[in-house]
């Protein structure tokens, strides 16, 4: 069988794969260490997950394991590093590079040849293989991945997750024995995640890769690693099996780590005081739990509020709305909806369900090929971009491409001088604005030069500016981790409170029911459903079909509701926790 | 998505058949041809040559018409600068002291009364026009119609180091990902009420200017992933290195490359012994 050749064959003397021994590092001219005293030992055959807040040190622990740190970067390096017992200090990179694969987060970077069997061949060839033994390395690899048949397409042709699975094959191609995985599926959606982590652990354990792998995803984590390390400000807080980890709530959250939700749950009923004798922290193990716990009567769920209805002309409304894009491609077909204002409106779906081509044409980026769209009753293809932006705000994925200005206080006003206020009304409004994204301190610093959560909160301060009645967050919680989301939200939460009309793309459906009221799916550029949220929540299959899971709380309440034939349309933990332990005995988890 | 493919044809044709040192060869041919050329007559057959061939390698032709948008101005300077000053060389070149007047400016305007353009320092601007707009059109005919893989192992195998040719390919590979990421800065600064098709040239330049601090930026950011990316796939530029597929020169190279040669040596023994392609010739 082709995949037996790739089996990583464990030396009978190997009883640990890789060893760091009292790891120190700084980056050139850093004073604070990224990472401080580490000493951890990886086995052969483990899948080992690395958590931690942004800046922990995740990146710089993975590179220290193939030697670009500190080979590359320089700097200052303490303690030792072992690797299939090479010292990580003594043996170059390229040599490190047939023993560890190394696989990064951002598919558009780390895929650099033209063709799949090129882009697997590309390390193969530097390390002077012989083309036969690579053409035979290739299908094997590819198989091992699931992408047989793809060896003459472009990478670019592929999906997201696939591209990942192919950084994957190119790494395995050297046979290493450690696959480093750097958070891969931050820039996927959740099919795309799935299909990751399902590929990492069918390699891990049929093949006995020893799997690190980096990610902010909780509840993949929790399901397939054996063992999770958790870091902050560069150390190395505590290792432990997913329960000993994600068990241990206060202990994440002091971290700004978020729990699976599953965990989230059954913590948060142990505190109410029902005896639980470990927490669950994988969804089949909630759902051995919500078993136990419902042999005993449970009352009925509370009343939820009624979803608010909007009345009146809707502030945005979208006809029979069909795009087709120049090569042919129908990216939208047949939509309408109507968004009221003061809504909190979700749109959701696979990558390539059309959801940034909707909004594209709310701000007569894109224009229809038939029907219309409309704001304040205007057809959007009657203003120009530029009128359009003073009603809307669009704040796009990667605030990177948003800033273009030497100082904050000069990104923020940049709109302002555009639209042709008078100075005192733009000192005015800069002001306002800066101080409500808390960025007065930082008014004179150069906007790059601030942390990724602060320079998103500078987009938004500039768009705000403008006074615009809808803001179009895209994607606002990708690449960030649970603390730089949550900012973030809250920010939405509070434009939504000060009345304004808020739009979320997100693939996260589990940090948004305290925020949102309504969610739209949709799926291969149609509108599979446009219902208020705690309904859209529980269409599972309608979700399933646009390749979305609904969240771990969504599926645990819809457990219950078999289990006890009552029907409970909970969306948190906290909703489902206080249906499982209805007294509070002790003080709740928050 | 980031779309990172530099501009290839779909059309196949003898162009994308050919193996990429063909193309060199054929590169460099037309580009002599092209530079020794001063006749506008020759010169606009070779001009006109190289465009059909790449129309019919498939070049597509909003990217001819874009490249034709862009030279033009250069194109109309050159024009009306040979035609109006361009006597010396001119005088020398057809042997004629008199040459023969075009249009001559009103003697009444002020600093250029009196100015005369000539046929033939404007015969001398379009063989400029020409010999710039060839060697330009035959760099899509040659590029557009390969692989860059091809390319890269074509170029090894002529020879030149593995690191150059990588530096070269990786350019092609990011220009595309460069321009997009223009186009995103340019939409964001758009969505925040920059009405830029409003604006005049000399506005239009400035905000294309504030544009270069982020994509350099950004362009750095990339280019230090790549370099991390590229240690962790054992990258070292040595050219010491195998290669999956081999670049193997057909019948068809051949061919083409005894063609090209041939009509090296034709246009050098035409240009010397017959004048053809000289200034003088046919006027």
């Amino acid at each position: 069988m082709a995949l037996a050749s790739l089996k990583v064959e464990k030396s009978e003397s190997m009883d640990v794969l890789a060893t760091l021994n009292k790891v120190s590092y700084l980056y050139p001219g850093a004073t604070k260490p990224a990472l401080w005293d580490i000493s951890l030992e990886i086995q052969p055959g483990e899948f080992l997950g690395v958590i931690g807040p942004t800046g922990a040190g995740k990146t710089t622990l993975c590179l220290t394991l193939n030697g670009i740190v500190p080979q590359f970067y320089g700097g200052r390096f303490f303690g030792y590093i072992k690797v299939a017992g090479l010292d990580t200090l003594e043996y170059p990179v390229n040599t490190l590079a047939q023993w560890v694969g190394t696989v990064f987060e951002d598919p558009s970077t780390q895929l650099t040849a033209t063709s799949v069997e090129n882009e697997i061949a590309f390390a193969l060839e530097n390390l002077r293989v012989p083309p036969a033994e690579i053409r035979s390395r290739i299908p094997q690899v590819l198989a091992a991945v699931r992408l047989e048949g793809t060896e003459h397409k472009h990478p670019q042709e592929l999906s997201g997750g696939q591209q990942q699975r192919l950084a994957i094959a190119a790494a395995l191609a050297l046979r290493p024995q450690l696959l480093i995985l750097d958070e891969p599926t931050s820039q996927l959606d959740p099919v795309g995640t799935q299909e990751v982590f399902a590929t990492v652990k069918e390699l891990n354990r049929r093949l006995g890769v020893t799997i690190v792998m980096v990610s902010h995803a909780a509840e993949e984590m929790a399901e397939y690693s054996d063992r999770i390390a958790l870091l902050s400000h560069g150390e190395l807080i505590a290792t432990g099996t997913p329960p000993e980890i994600y068990g241990h709530i206060e202990a994440l959250q002091t971290h700004h780590l978020r729990p699976p939700q599953v965990a989230h749950t059954f913590a948060q009923v142990h505190h109410r005081g029902r005896q639980i004798d470990s927490i669950p922290v994988t969804l089949n193990a909630g759902m051995m739990a919500i078993d136990r716990l419902s042999d005993a009567p449970l009352p009925s769920p509370p009343p939820f509020p009624e979803p608010t209805y909007y009345n009146g002309a809707p502030l945005l409304s979208v006809q029979n709305l069909t795009h087709v894009y120049g090569d042919g491609t129908e990216a939208l077909r047949d939509i309408s909806l109507d968004i009221h204002a003061g809504e909190y409106v979700l749109i959701v779906g696979q990558n390539g369900a059309g959801k940034s081509t909707l909004v594209k044409h709310f701000l007569n980026l894109l224009q229809p090929t038939q029907g219309n769209v409309q704001v304040a009753q205007r057809e959007t293809q009657t203003l120009s971009v530029s009128d359009l932006a003073r009603r809307i705000g669009y704040v796009a994925q990667n605030p990177d491409n948003q800033i273009f200005n030497a100082t904050v206080e000069r990104e923020v006003s940049f709109a302002l001088r555009n639209l042709g206020y008078s100075k005192d009304q733009i000192k005015r409004k800069t002001l306002e604005s800066l101080e409500s994204m808390e960025l007065l301190d930082h008014r004179q610093a150069h906007p790059l030069s601030l942390p990724k959560g602060d320079r998103a909160r500078i987009v938004i301060a500039a768009i705000l500016a403008m006074e615009p009645d809808i803001v179009i967050f895209d994607e606002p919680t990708t690449g960030q981790d649970y603390r730089g989301a949550l900012d973030i939200l809250a920010v939405s939460r509070r434009l939504h409170q000060m009345g304004k009309t808020l739009i979320v793309i997100t693939h996260h459906l589990h940090l948004m029911p305290d925020y949102a009221e309504r969610a739209i799916v949709m799926g291969k550029g149609t509108l599979l459903l446009d219902a208020p949220l705690r309904h859209a929540y529980h269409q599972t299959q309608t979700l399933q079909s646009t390749y979305l899971t609904p969240p771990q709380a969504v599926l645990l309440a819809q457990h219950l509701s078999q289990r006890t034939s009552t029907d409970y349309p909970l969306l948190t933990p906290s909703e489902l926790a206080h249906c499982l332990a209805p007294k509070a005995l002790r003080q709740e988890v928050t | 998505m980031a779309q990172l493919r530099f501009q290839t044809v779909r059309r196949d044709s003898i162009f994308t058949r050919w193996d990429f040192r063909t193309k060199l060869v054929m590169m460099a041919v037309i580009t002599v041809i092209a530079f020794v050329w001063e006749s506008p007559i020759t010169g606009g057959l070779l001009t006109l040559s190289v465009l059909l061939a790449c129309i019919l390698a498939g070049v597509r032709w909003s990217y001819l018409a874009t490249l034709l948008k862009v030279m033009l101005p250069l194109y109309l300077i050159l024009l009306l600068g040979m035609g109006f000053f361009n006597v010396a060389q001119v005088q020398v070149l057809t042997s004629h002291a008199e040459l023969t007047p075009l249009l001559t400016l009103p003697t009444t305007w002020p600093l250029v009364g009196g100015a005369r353009m000539t046929v033939e320092g404007t015969l001398y601007g379009f063989n400029l026009m020409f010999k710039t707009l060839t060697m330009v059109l035959v760099l899509p005919l040659s590029i557009f119609t390969t692989d860059i893989n091809n390319m890269i192992i074509a170029l090894v195998q002529a020879k030149i180091p593995y690191k150059i040719v990588f530096i070269f390919s990786s350019t092609l590979r990011f220009f595309p990902l460069l321009f997009e990421e223009l186009q995103a800065i340019i939409e964001a600064q758009r969505l925040r009420g920059l009405a830029i098709e409003k604006m005049g040239l000399l506005k239009k330049t400035r905000v294309y200017a504030t544009v270069a601090v982020p994509l350099i930026l950004g362009a750095l950011a990339k280019s230090q992933k790549l370099e991390v990316v590229l240690q962790s796939k054992a990258f070292s530029g040595s050219s010491n290195r195998t290669y999956l597929h081999e670049s193997k020169l057909t019948g068809q190279d051949y061919g083409a490359i005894a063609f090209f040669t041939l009509l090296l040596i034709i246009a050098g023994i035409l240009y010397v012994g017959f004048g053809v392609g000289q200034f003088a010739w046919l006027l």
